[in-house]
């Protein structure tokens, strides 16, 4: 699964495919969660922030992400406020909560372990 | 936490749709905005910059339908949409809609009103304080007849060693004439110990009860009024506490009054039935009537004392005593017994019947209506199709059918209350009197909200197997075919049909099979030799009051009192009897000797019901002399120590020998009182109609004077008419002497069989019920089977077959499901019936007969449902039907 995130594959694919695996749903929430666990950020922020952290390689689409977002808002992870931005225009901003954050710890750590089987499984063939 | 914020968005989505899209939409400006900022910042033109802002974020409207949906307007306008449109598709199809309702409507109502009864007296609360911790208290007598009432002395004993209750108290009721102030009227009164209302844990709602100072000799009797009393009588005065009243010509103060939901009754200690008028202290004098047992027990439990202990500890109590006083309590036991099982022990496993019962309908019900929505299902195949055919996924299609089907589960509930209000209101009128309580039935909240989710879980039963049978169906063959045909019918869906209809006729067996037994109980029950006549009967009580002092002025007020009644018109003979058979209460019984026997060890030796008469008391309840002579007019007048016995009495205990002339010593008398045996008369079931007549003697009235008398009357033609002249004759010997309970003889028997008669009346409206519906589900399997096969029928009959054989095509199609139902069901009753087995009275659980007519009724009526779409098959045109379509 992992080759499918790439810069010519956008996430809008996993997102499409999240009815057949909600993994690939819970790497999306996890990025976001990452992106804005380095401090509060707008929609835009948020992606722009995964582009920088993944050198340019990952491009989430915004039809991905305002669902991703609400979800993550609905479920207590994120909490959002509306806030001048500081080029003077208004946008909302997303701040991790304290169930958000332990969130991010056991989507990362799963998904490290999941990295490692994969890997496991390569190296014996 | 999270259903909490999901439920909170998708409310507000409801209510402020406009508000939460403006919201969304707001967002994904202000994010273009930031873009071309980017953009400038990055070089573009703003023009440049703007056009590949909104060329990155792609179609602005799907991303904020996207993000609404998760915001949640899409539930609920899905589920608006959804029942617009399932709305839409019952109002076209009116006579499906119709049908499904009112099928719905009898299964849910006749669930609810039986739901509301098992509620109110299985489930709700009793209305008295922790009633959890009360208790009753009996002795268990040596033929282990439960229940049996305690003697003082015992009671005084399990007071003085138990360690298990908080409050104990005993209680025995009266009948007493109130007079003064108005007609006289007899009272049902409840004479118990001053702890009563504390062990109930029951204020008054004026005054106060009774205070430990209350008790005792010589003290001035005080009385609590029940509220419906004081409103009665004393028109809800306040001031009424501290007033005196007069109680069978006795002053008693009243001391407080109840409040209007406080009532303690237990109908088959009471004699006629009517709860307590008003309570007043028990006297407990250490006198001869020690060890008479009479005595009911009621106690709250310790908090930390659990029934088992207090029940374990009463046994070991009664053991001691047993051994301790075997010339009284030799055999007897004790038991503990909670409050709730005592009101209602009785009538729990028949209303869990009923209920089961009435679950049977339900299913039966909702069996039929999934085979109509199958019916129907097939010619919305094609728009299905559509919508598949269009995107929808399948989960979306059932989602959309299942609330199609709650819609209509929910519309079947709305006219199943109003069925289940009228249900209540038959069952309430034609319940047994002694269903305590059921004037209070109503539908409350609780009922409510087990009607809605009866009718959620409904809508979904029978909602789920045609929508996921039909969210299957294959796109591409629905589409070419455009509609139904045979070959388009998977032979999954027909199967499915099939095994709905054997299901349903299996439980519909099964319902019949518990209303046959019950029937045929029934029956029995009113074809028992009970050994007197019911007909052109009048039966009423008349109860003396202390004032009458000495027996002679008894003796002589009912022998008067006969002696004018016998003078009216239409009077044939009027006698009388102290407890009359199947009134409702109990009799009185004692141990006997035969002189000249020898005397068997103590509490071995023979017992009888005892009873007391006068000699025309036999002929006008029909009673055959069967031996010897009448009692004479000279014995009615005065004690000269003669008795007749019953049948039983002398096939007994003088087979091979002349009782008449022997001498029985009857334990009635603080002295021996032998007494010349006159006559043999008929056995008469006087406490059941189920068992055996035990042993009886009859006294003449002078050899045991009671002061209260049943007379029973023997009219010519109705009994009813003479009621007011016999009153007003009793009222000229003594205007202050009140009478109760008129009935008719057959009013009596009516009354003792009729939780039998409830019983069986209401499992066979179920097993009518039952049936009708499963005829109709059949009618329309085969009507509709008929209409898939019309070009097959078609075909048959232009290749020369008789419409004949047509007709028996389909009826043998029907026959054979009525059939596979039938077996199924006789299984399922074979096993189910025994549960019965309590309420039944004279025949077994499995009943050959029952089973047998039950079958044959089945498949008869089945096969009248079918005979319809087979007749119409028959009518087939050979040439529309190959042109069909």
């Amino acid at each position: 699964m992992m080759p499918t995130i790439s810069r010519y594959r956008p996430l809008k694919e996993i997102y499409v495919a999240k009815n057949k695996a909600d993994l690939l749903q819970g790497t999306l929430d996890m990025l976001i969660l990452r992106a804005l666990s380095l401090g509060e950020l707008h929609g835009y922020g948020v992606i722009q922030r995964i582009r920088q952290l993944s050198d340019e390689m990952l491009n989430v689409e915004q039809g991905s992400l305002y669902p991703a977002l609400y979800r993550i808002e609905q479920k207590g992870w994120v909490s959002a406020r509306w806030d001048v931005h500081d080029t003077g225009r208004e946008a909302k901003f997303y701040k991790l909560t304290r169930t958000g954050r332990k969130q991010l710890e056991t989507e990362e750590a799963s998904w490290d372990r999941l990295v490692l089987a994969i890997a496991k499984v390569r190296q014996a063939t | 936490m999270k259903w909490f914020n999901i439920i909170r968005d998708r409310l507000r989505a409801l209510r402020q749709r406009e508000t939460v899209i403006n919201e969304i939409d707001r967002e994904m400006r202000s994010h273009v905005e930031l873009q071309v900022e980017a953009n400038i910042r990055a070089g573009m033109s703003p023009r440049e910059a703007r056009e590949h802002a909104m060329r990155t974020f792609g179609n602005v409207n799907r991303a904020v339908d996207a993000a609404y949906d998760v915001k949640g307007g899409g539930f609920f306008e899905t589920l608006l949409q959804d029942i617009r449109y399932g709305a839409r598709m019952l109002a076209k199809h009116r006579a499906f809609t119709i049908i499904a309702v009112i099928t719905l409507a009898l299964g849910i109502g006749a669930n609810t009103a039986i739901f509301s009864v098992v509620n109110e007296l299985l489930l709700r609360p009793l209305p008295f304080r922790d009633a959890d911790r009360i208790v009753m208290l009996w002795e268990v007598n040596p033929e282990g007849r439960h229940q049996n009432s305690a003697s003082r002395a015992n009671y005084r004993a399990w007071r003085a060693q138990t360690s298990s209750y908080q409050y104990l108290a005993a209680f025995s009721y009266q009948r007493y004439n109130l007079t003064g102030n108005g007609e006289p009227e007899e009272l049902s009164v409840q004479f118990a110990t001053p702890d009563l209302f504390k062990v109930l844990g029951v204020d008054p709602l004026l005054g106060r009860t009774f205070l430990p100072e209350d008790d005792g000799d010589g003290k001035p009797p005080v009385a609590v009024l029940s509220y419906a009393l004081w409103q009665r009588r004393f028109g809800g005065q306040p001031s009424i506490v501290g007033q005196p009243i007069t109680l069978n010509g006795v002053k008693y103060t009243v001391i407080g009054v109840m409040p209007s939901n406080f009532q303690f009754h237990m109908k088959q200690r009471s004699g006629t039935g009517r709860p307590p008028d008003l309570w007043s202290i028990l006297p407990m004098p250490l006198d001869s009537n020690e060890r008479g047992r009479f005595l009911a027990t009621v106690a709250r439990l310790k908090d930390n004392v659990t029934v088992e202990h207090a029940d374990a500890e009463l046994r070991t109590i009664a053991a001691r005593l047993a051994d301790e006083f075997p010339q009284f309590n030799k055999n007897f036991s004790a038991e503990v017994l909670p409050l709730r099982e005592q009101f209602f022990g009785n009538v729990r496993r028949p209303l869990w019947l009923m209920l089961g019962a009435v679950g049977f309908v339900l299913l039966i019900a909702c069996a039929n209506v999934a085979n109509l929505l199958l019916s129907l299902a097939t010619t919305r195949e094609k728009e299905i199709a559509v919508r598949a055919a269009l995107g929808a996924r399948r989960g979306r299609i059932v989602r959309q059918l299942l609330t199609e089907s709650i819609l209509l589960a929910l519309f079947g509930s709305v006219l199943g209350l109003f069925f289940a209000w009228l249900g209540i209101k038959a069952l309430v009128a034609i319940s047994p009197r002694d269903l305590v309580s059921l004037q209070t039935v109503g539908l409350n909240v609780t009922v409510l909200l087990w009607t809605l989710g009866v009718s959620l879980l409904t809508g979904i039963i029978f909602g789920l197997a045609p929508a996921f049978h039909i969210s299957r169906l294959n796109l591409n063959d629905s589409l070419k075919e455009g509609g139904k045909s045979e070959a388009g019918q998977a032979t999954g869906s027909r199967r499915l049909r099939n095994a709905l209809v054997v299901s349903e006729i299996a439980l519909a067996v099964v319902l019949l099979a518990s209303a046959g037994l019950l029937i045929r109980s029934f029956i029995r029950l009113q074809q028992v030799d009970r050994g007197f006549q019911t007909d052109n009967i009048l039966t009423m009580v008349v109860r003396l009051p202390e004032s009458y002092k000495e027996d002679p002025q008894v003796i002589g007020f009912f022998s008067q009192a006969l002696e004018k009644v016998r003078q009216l018109p239409t009077v044939r003979s009027a006698g009388i009897i102290n407890f009359l058979p199947l009134y409702g209460g109990m009799g009185s019984s004692t141990g006997f000797k035969i002189l000249g026997q020898p005397e068997p060890p103590t509490g071995e030796g023979p017992g009888c019901d005892v009873r007391v008469v006068d000699a025309d008391y036999f002929p006008t309840m029909g009673i055959p002399l069967l031996r010897g002579r009448n009692f004479s007019r000279a014995e009615l007048r005065e004690p000269k120590h003669v008795i007749l016995i019953n049948e039983a009495l002398a096939r007994t205990y003088f087979s091979g020998t002349e009782p008449i002339g022997q001498r029985l010593d009857v334990l009635m008398f603080d002295t021996p009182q032998p007494a010349e045996i006159i006559g043999v008369v008929g056995n008469v079931r006087y406490d059941s109609l189920i068992d055996e007549s035990p042993p009886a003697v009859y006294f003449p009235h002078p050899d045991l004077t009671y002061s209260f008398m049943t007379l029973v009357i023997r009219t010519d033609g109705d009994p009813t008419a003479i009621a007011p002249a016999v009153q007003r004759e009793i009222r000229t010997l003594d205007p202050n002497q009140p009478v109760s309970d008129v009935r008719t003889m057959n009013q009596v028997m009516s009354e003792w069989v009729s939780r039998s008669r409830f019983n069986t009346l209401l499992l066979g409206l179920f097993a009518g019920l039952a049936t009708l519906l499963s005829a109709v589900g059949i009618f329309g399997v085969m009507n509709y089977s008929v209409a898939l096969r019309t070009r097959e029928i078609g075909l048959r009959l232009a290749v020369g077959a008789q419409p004949r054989q047509v007709l028996l095509l389909v009826l043998r199609q029907g026959l054979l499901l009525t059939i596979v139902g039938v077996v199924l069901g006789l299984a399922a009753a074979f096993a189910l019936t025994r549960l019965l087995a309590s309420l039944l009275f004279g025949i077994g659980a499995v009943d050959t007969t029952t089973f047998t007519t039950i079958s044959i009724l089945l498949v008869i009526v089945s096969l009248l449902a079918c005979y319809l779409p087979a007749r119409r098959a028959m009518r087939i045109d050979p040439l529309r039907a190959l042109r069909y379509e």
